[in-house]
């Protein structure tokens, strides 16, 4: 068993205030991944969980015992850098072996361990070459090797993928899914990425500002984000946000009016009322070509063409931005103006403070059946 | 097109030309230090023209093994140039690696303070040192002539320097693998800092070795004399007229040790150069 709980937890940077009182659960073999954008406090975050940041406030325990004050090598956790951080000077092998000797292990069980962590990674042929002979990929699995020969209870990964090109970066993701069902292991993973996010993660943690904004599963956090920031970060290309008025209250949700024409929308009106400002969120992959006069008329700016979709990146009434994804095939050009449906099911629906209304049950009907 | 072609071939004999020319002007007066070494003294005192060494002798070499102090002010030069590198090295590593990595009050200012070393001038101190050396009656030791050179603040420089640059991230890594600090610094700080060793090791020996002032002053009893002091000591009245082949073998002498470090090293003193421009 290994499970990580954050209660209360803060870091200051002087007068600073980078993580504001988190709390978090991690339960054992699950695989969460903190995600945000730069400077969120999601690697300070994994790093006071590791133990290389001191705590400010609150209480981090791991298998109920406070860790607050356990130095990093006594935690029982592994961590994976961006950078890699392999010793340079050392062969990947005893780079793997390093954390071992430091706890006086017994050289045939530390030969033993590199031998079975290499034969899971994939990497005997590397064990005699040093980091400087080896490709960023390699690298990074000799970085994950050293982390697995430990036996730890906890992964920490950070942003182990960002430094490595695009092909081999989902070679590499999918390498470490497959290793955490291997495993079995309890990890937590920090990445701007929100694709990696969504493909690894068994919860996904939001932070923004240090903050947790929303803490989810990915199908969650896509189909009921809490608010803008998350219904933004979550999704590519990101959410569409227009605003608009409320026009009419209706048994299916509500009528919005936007600049550039009236959408329905499939959420709890609570305590809005006619007149009243709110933002209309779409994602890009939810609208369609309609027929004239209906949803939203966008004049379409630049079409980019990628085979099996089409981009569309246009503006609407109020010069909002909007983008639109379309099948393949889709007949659009540059300058024209072309009528955007949605299905009222598909809308989102926000405060003018960015906080979602709850999407009604025939919205969300069916979505979290996979 | 024609011109353009001949063009780089034009500017690279100029500068090779050139180049031939700086390098005899450095090169030429050492051949005729080690020609003139090589001629009798008697022959030296009628002319010191030419660079061949005709009429040949190897006596005035003879001559310097052959003083029985030599030997003897060669083995003070290797201890006091070897102790001073070795104990340099540990100082500055351990310094520079403190003020790279560990926090601790007032750091700046002491780095600072330290720096300022390199602003005074060994004459000014040479008075106050030689009274201190002199209360506690070590002058005439191999002691004296090592500790006032350990203090090197070139030294804890550079190591500070290139302590900064490598990686935290491999620092934290080591501390997740259960590393102490003495560990981190043992088995991943030092080797990683073999560049910088060697080039504050090869500069350290040189200068220990190539010393004069500080022994000069500190060693008064012949026995305990370097290499650089003996030798000059040997100079009589009129060695410039009567024994100039015999100075001449000195300093060829006196500087072998050094051209040997030189010619073995020369890579590294290049990257430490280069090192302590920030590069």
């Amino acid at each position: 068993m290994a499970s990580v709980r954050l209660r209360a937890v803060a870091k200051n940077y002087g007068a600073v205030r980078a993580i504001h009182e988190v709390n978090l659960d991690v339960e054992h073999r699950e695989f969460v991944v903190l995600v945000g954008p730069s400077g969120c406090g999601k690697s300070t975050l994994l790093r006071m969980i590791a133990g290389l940041e001191t705590i400010s406030g609150g209480e981090i325990t791991l298998d109920d015992q406070v860790i607050n004050d356990v130095p990093a090598g006594g935690r029982g956790v592994a961590m994976v850098f961006q950078n890699y951080a392999l010793y340079p000077h050392m062969t990947a092998a005893q780079n793997m072996a390093f954390g071992l000797e430091n706890i006086g292990m017994a050289r045939e069980e530390i030969n033993r361990r590199i031998a079975h962590a290499a034969s899971t990674l994939k990497i005997e042929e590397l064990l005699q070459r040093r980091p400087k002979a080896m490709s960023g990929g390699q690298r990074q699995r000799i970085a994950i090797g050293r982390a697995i020969v430990r036996d730890p209870k906890v992964f920490l990964f950070d942003e182990p993928l960002s430094n490595l090109d695009a092909a081999l970066r989902v070679q590499m993701r999918i390498e470490i899914a497959k290793l955490h069902q291997r495993l079995d292991a309890t990890m937590i993973y920090v990445t701007h990425d929100q694709v990696e996010a969504m493909t690894l993660a068994d919860k996904i943690v939001v932070l923004s500002a240090g903050r947790i904004e929303q803490v989810g599963t990915p199908l969650e956090l896509y189909h009921t984000p809490r608010n803008t920031f998350v219904a933004g970060f979550i999704g590519s290309p990101k959410m569409n946000i227009i605003d608009g008025k409320v026009a009419a209250i209706t048994p299916e949700g509500v009528d919005v009016e936007t600049p550039s024409g009236r959408l329905a929308i499939a959420a709890e009106p609570a305590g809005l009322a006619i007149g009243d400002s709110v933002r209309v969120g779409i994602r890009p992959e939810h609208m369609g070509v309609g027929k004239p006069g209906d949803g939203l008329a966008v004049v379409v700016e630049v079409v980019e063409r990628l085979g099996d979709e089409t981009m569309v990146y246009g503006t609407i009434g109020d010069g909002t931005s909007v983008v639109v994804k379309l099948d393949g095939t889709a007949r659009v050009r540059t300058g024209e103006t072309i009528p955007i449906s949605v299905a009222a099911t598909d809308g989102h629906l926000f405060t003018m403070d960015g906080e979602a209304l709850r999407r009604t049950p025939a919205a969300l009907e069916g979505l979290f059946d996979v | 097109m024609e011109k353009r072609a001949i063009r780089p071939f034009s500017g690279d004999t100029v500068t090779l030309v050139l180049m031939i020319a700086l390098a005899a002007m450095w090169i030429l007066p050492t051949i005729w230090v080690i020609s003139l070494s090589l001629r009798p003294n008697m022959d030296l005192m009628r002319s010191t023209a030419g660079l061949l060494p005709i009429p040949f002798t190897l006596q005035n070499y003879i001559d310097i093994v052959s003083v029985s102090m030599t030997p003897r002010w060669l083995l003070n030069s290797a201890i006091v140039a070897i102790g001073t590198t070795v104990i340099t090295l540990i100082v500055a590593s351990l310094a520079g690696y403190a003020f790279a990595r560990i926090a601790f009050p007032f750091k700046r200012t002491l780095f600072v303070f330290i720096l300022c070393g390199l602003m005074i001038p060994e004459q000014t101190i040479i008075i106050p040192l030689h009274a201190m050396i002199t209360d506690w009656g070590m002058h005439n030791t191999h002691a004296a002539l090592i500790a006032p050179r350990v203090a090197m603040p070139v030294g804890v420089f550079l190591m500070t320097q290139f302590f900064r640059a490598i990686p935290l991230e491999l620092e934290e890594a080591a501390r997740l693998d259960n590393a102490s600090r003495l560990t981190v610094f043992r088995r991943i700080m030092l080797p990683l800092s073999i560049p910088a060793l060697t080039t504050l090791g090869i500069y350290t020996f040189l200068q220990a070795w190539n010393d004069f002032f500080w022994p000069l002053v500190s060693a008064t009893n012949s026995n305990m004399y370097t290499v650089t002091v003996g030798l000059s000591s040997l100079q009589g009245n009129f060695a410039q007229t009567e024994g100039l082949g015999f100075i001449m073998a000195s300093a060829v002498f006196a500087s072998l040790p050094v051209v040997i470090v030189y010619v073995i090293f020369q890579k590294y003193i290049v990257r430490g150069i280069a090192m302590t421009t920030g590069k």
